[in-house]
């Protein structure tokens, strides 16, 4: 019982180590600015979460936001408004994520091959439509996207636990969600049971692509470009984060609140690692180590389980 | 003596295997190891060839009393199985496999790739295998394999080669093939246990046979002196044990009608019909059909030919989905992979089928939900500690009625049930039958698939017989097991 809080434990433990080892870090500024940088990878996750309930995996998201975030900057830049803006990147994401669900269902490649495959194409379309040059000249307001503050909390902040509230709810109360866990948990026996197993996956990339989308958006608010590079790694992160959290990437398992708390443990050690002046080098070794570490222990979890049966 | 068997003893679970395995085999003989499906032959076989561990007996190699722990033990000792389903890497050539987990390799790992292709191919042609040593073994057949497999029982300089139904997947003439070289090795001197059902080929091969009966050996004897009739006795001597005989329902309306059912050879022409209220039992051995019959009806494969009716409306199945919509539902036969998400809740597995109800406009209503999922945990009386606990940390028989549960909960006109009882203690098989009967008497049609005789007998209202994928025979419910297994075994191979 105690192993299945591990994470939730971890990440209080090194909340309380940083509050002490350094002064800067219990501050608002700092906290703000953690929620910033990390809301991005956050929603990417949260997207990334419901693909691997149902055991799939997308490593296209990185190169989807890129594509999708620029779509939508490219029709600002053309004097559409920022709501269009918006509305085409996210659109556009879960257009790109449907098309991962159909290869994935229909022509019945392993989705590990079929997002391998549209990681590269994502990124070749946005580097050849954007002729590899950011797109700039948005309109000021988009700022307040990532930038703002809405009632005295960062916009972003809001944006994230709406979204992680939406996810929750569709794992946990939609049948939507329900046929994911158990297409994850066993995709024959949901077949045998008359699940239309083709349709809830390609679902699920396409709410994936959506959230990703609006990640997208997010983050070129923050640096009010479209950039066709961005988002590079963000699939890795995104996917560390499901496990820290204690999804299972033979599917059937994870949530919103272990994923968010498998990206709050990477975004403080990224974070802890600045305050105290870790090596930006050294930090990609530890945060690997964790991931290792996160999913050997709740491999022993699992494992005691099934022994104690 | 090579081998002698004594009171060996093995339990899986709540399921007593053998109780009391015994035999003797010799050097130079043919032995035929006969009994219905789940007598214990290859769970015995296993024990030998070091797959499994007894739980007690006795086991004599050589004169030696001996406990082998590991397949690489008992195949260092001399004893080498050929398996139903092939256990060899299909992406290495044949060479490797014969060769594999024992290359002689020079003193620094290296392999020598040479040596043993030179030495399979030697194999090869001493045998005349239609076989050669640099194929890869993916493109071989379930007979090419078996020769594989022989040829590395033969590389390993095996004492005995133990057959289990090695024909039961093969093509007549292949099968006369493995019987040609089951006769050659004979006469080589190595002792040969065969496992079949096939009464055609004990009297080509077996020298003598002993008869498996739940678990415990009941009868040894040379072949020269039984008839088939005196050996099926044997096997189908069953005792009837304390299940209630159902009393049949009355016969309402047409629900299902199946003619003319095909598939590439392992389904030829199968008719049938079940009625409302009706259980209809399927009977025969292994790689009958029955299987391939239940997945075709549930739009599992594909069919090449053949039409069926539900309830008087003509249908084609495309996917399971289909024929759920249809009112056929299907307890399949690997309940672990086909039945249940094993990771997920026993509530969620009970509702999976039927979620929609629960579920206006696809958001779940989880008071709605929980009150069925009470509901029918105490309607089936299912074991479990709560809703929440995984539907794979129940016992057998519990997660068979969970699978059951999971069907009723959507309601269904025909239910086929493969293999419903099987692995399941006595106390839970009695409410999987009482849970048949109530879903008959309710007016649904029941198809039962089953190997056990006696149960099917029991339960059944009229048993079809399978055989080669065809239905050779319709039984009584009075029919006697003697009977059913001659229509299954007997009779001319197609």
């Amino acid at each position: 019982m105690i192993q299945r809080f591990l994470p939730l434990m971890t990440l209080v433990a090194l909340a309380a180590m940083l509050s002490v080892a350094s002064p800067h870090f219990l501050t608002g500024m700092n906290l703000a600015s953690l929620i910033r940088q990390t809301a991005v990878i956050n929603i990417v996750a949260l997207g990334v979460t419901l693909v691997i309930v149902a055991g799939g995996i997308d490593l296209s998201v990185g190169s989807l936001l890129a594509l999708a975030a620029l779509l939508g900057c490219m029709a600002m830049e053309n004097g559409y408004g920022m709501g269009v803006g918006v509305a085409i990147g996210l659109a556009a994401g879960a257009a790109l994520g449907l098309l991962n669900g159909l290869l994935a269902t229909q022509l019945r490649i392993s989705p590990f091959i079929v997002t391998l495959g549209t990681m590269g194409i994502f990124r070749g379309v946005a580097l050849l439509i954007s002729g590899g040059l950011p797109v700039h000249g948005l309109p000021k307001q988009f700022s307040h996207l990532a930038e703002g503050e809405t009632g005295g909390a960062p916009s972003v902040l809001i944006l994230l636990v709406l979204c992680s509230a939406g996810m929750h709810f569709l794992l946990k109360y939609t049948r939507l969600g329900r046929y994911a866990f158990a297409i994850g948990s066993n995709p024959e026996a949901a077949y045998y049971s008359g699940v239309p197993v083709a349709f809830h996956t390609t679902a699920a990339y396409s709410i994936c692509g959506l959230l990703t989308g609006l990640a997208g958006m997010v983050e070129s608010s923050r640096l009010m470009t479209g950039q066709p590079t961005a988002g590079q790694g963000y699939e890795l992160q995104a996917i560390a984060a499901v496990v820290i959290g204690g999804g299972s990437l033979r599917g059937g398992e994870g949530g919103v609140g272990g994923t968010l708390i498998g990206a709050m443990i990477m975004g403080l050690l990224a974070n802890g690692s600045d305050l105290l002046g870790i090596s930006p080098y050294l930090q990609q070794a530890i945060i690997g180590a964790v991931i290792i570490l996160a999913v050997f222990l709740d491999e022993i979890r699992k494992r005691r389980l099934e022994a104690a049966n | 003596m090579v081998l002698q068997l004594r009171g060996i003893r093995k339990r899986f679970g709540g399921v007593q295997a053998l109780i009391d395995g015994c035999l003797d085999i010799k050097a130079g003989e043919a032995h035929l190891l006969l009994g219905e499906n789940g007598a214990g032959k290859s769970t015995l076989m296993k024990i030998v060839a070091g797959m499994y561990a007894a739980d007690g007996g006795d086991l004599f190699w050589l004169g030696e009393r001996r406990r082998f722990s590991s397949p690489a033990e008992a195949q260092r000792a001399g004893i080498a199985m050929v398996h139903q389903e092939s256990l060899l890497a299909p992406h290495l050539t044949v060479a490797e496999n014969v060769w594999l987990g024992r290359e002689p390799g020079t003193r620094w790992g290296l392999l020598t790739r040479g040596g043993i292709e030179e030495r399979t191919r030697a194999l090869i042609e001493q045998h005349q295998f239609p076989l050669r040593a640099d194929w890869r073994v993916e493109r071989l057949g379930p007979a090419g394999r078996q020769l594989v497999e022989i040829c590395r029982a033969l590389a390993q300089q095996s004492k005995l080669l133990i057959f289990d139904e090695p024909t039961s997947a093969l093509a007549e003439s292949e099968s006369a093939e493995v019987l040609r070289i089951a006769g050659e090795l004979k006469a080589r001197g190595l002792a040969v246990i065969y496992i079949t059902h096939r009464m055609r080929e004990l009297r080509e091969i077996g020298d003598r046979a002993t008869v498996l009966r739940d678990g415990a050996t009941v009868f040894s004897r040379a072949m020269a002196e039984v008839t088939d009739d005196e050996l099926i006795r044997h096997m189908a001597g069953r005792e009837l044990n304390d299940i209630h005989r159902r009393t049949p329902a009355p016969r309402g309306r047409e629900l299902l009608r199946v003619e003319g059912l095909t598939r590439n050879g392992l389904l030829r022409g199968v008719g049938l019909v079940v009625h409302a209220g009706e259980i209809v039992g399927i009977a025969g051995l292994v790689g009958a059909g029955r299987t391939e019959l239940c997945r075709a009806l549930f739009g599992i494969d594909r069919i090449d030919g053949g039409r069926v009716w539900a309830d008087g409306t003509q249908v084609t199945f495309k996917s399971p989905r289909d024929a759920v919509a249809a009112g056929f539902v299907l307890a399949p036969e690997d309940r672990q992979r086909h039945g249940l998400a094993a990771g997920r809740p026993v509530g969620e597995n009970l509702t999976l089928a039927a979620l929609d109800r629960f579920s206006p406009a696809g958001v779940i209503r989880p008071a709605l939900e929980r009150r069925a999922i009470n509901e029918q945990i105490g309607r089936l009386r299912l074991k479990c500690g709560s809703p929440a606990q995984p539907a794979g940390r129940l016992s057998g028989g519990t997660q068979q009625k969970a699978v059951i549960g999971k069907w009723l909960m959507r309601g269904a006109k025909v239910y086929v049930f493969d293999e419903p009882a099987r692995g399941i203690d006595i106390g839970a098989k009695q409410e999987v039958f009482e849970l048949m009967d109530r879903v008959a008497r309710q007016g649904a049609g029941v198809l039962m698939v089953s190997s056990d005789l006696p149960e099917l007998i029991q339960v059944a209202d009229r048993i079809l017989v399978m055989r080669n994928g065809r239905i050779v025979a319709q039984c009584a419910r009075h029919a006697s097991q003697e009977e059913i297994l001659r229509h299954a075994a007997m009779g001319g191979e197609a």
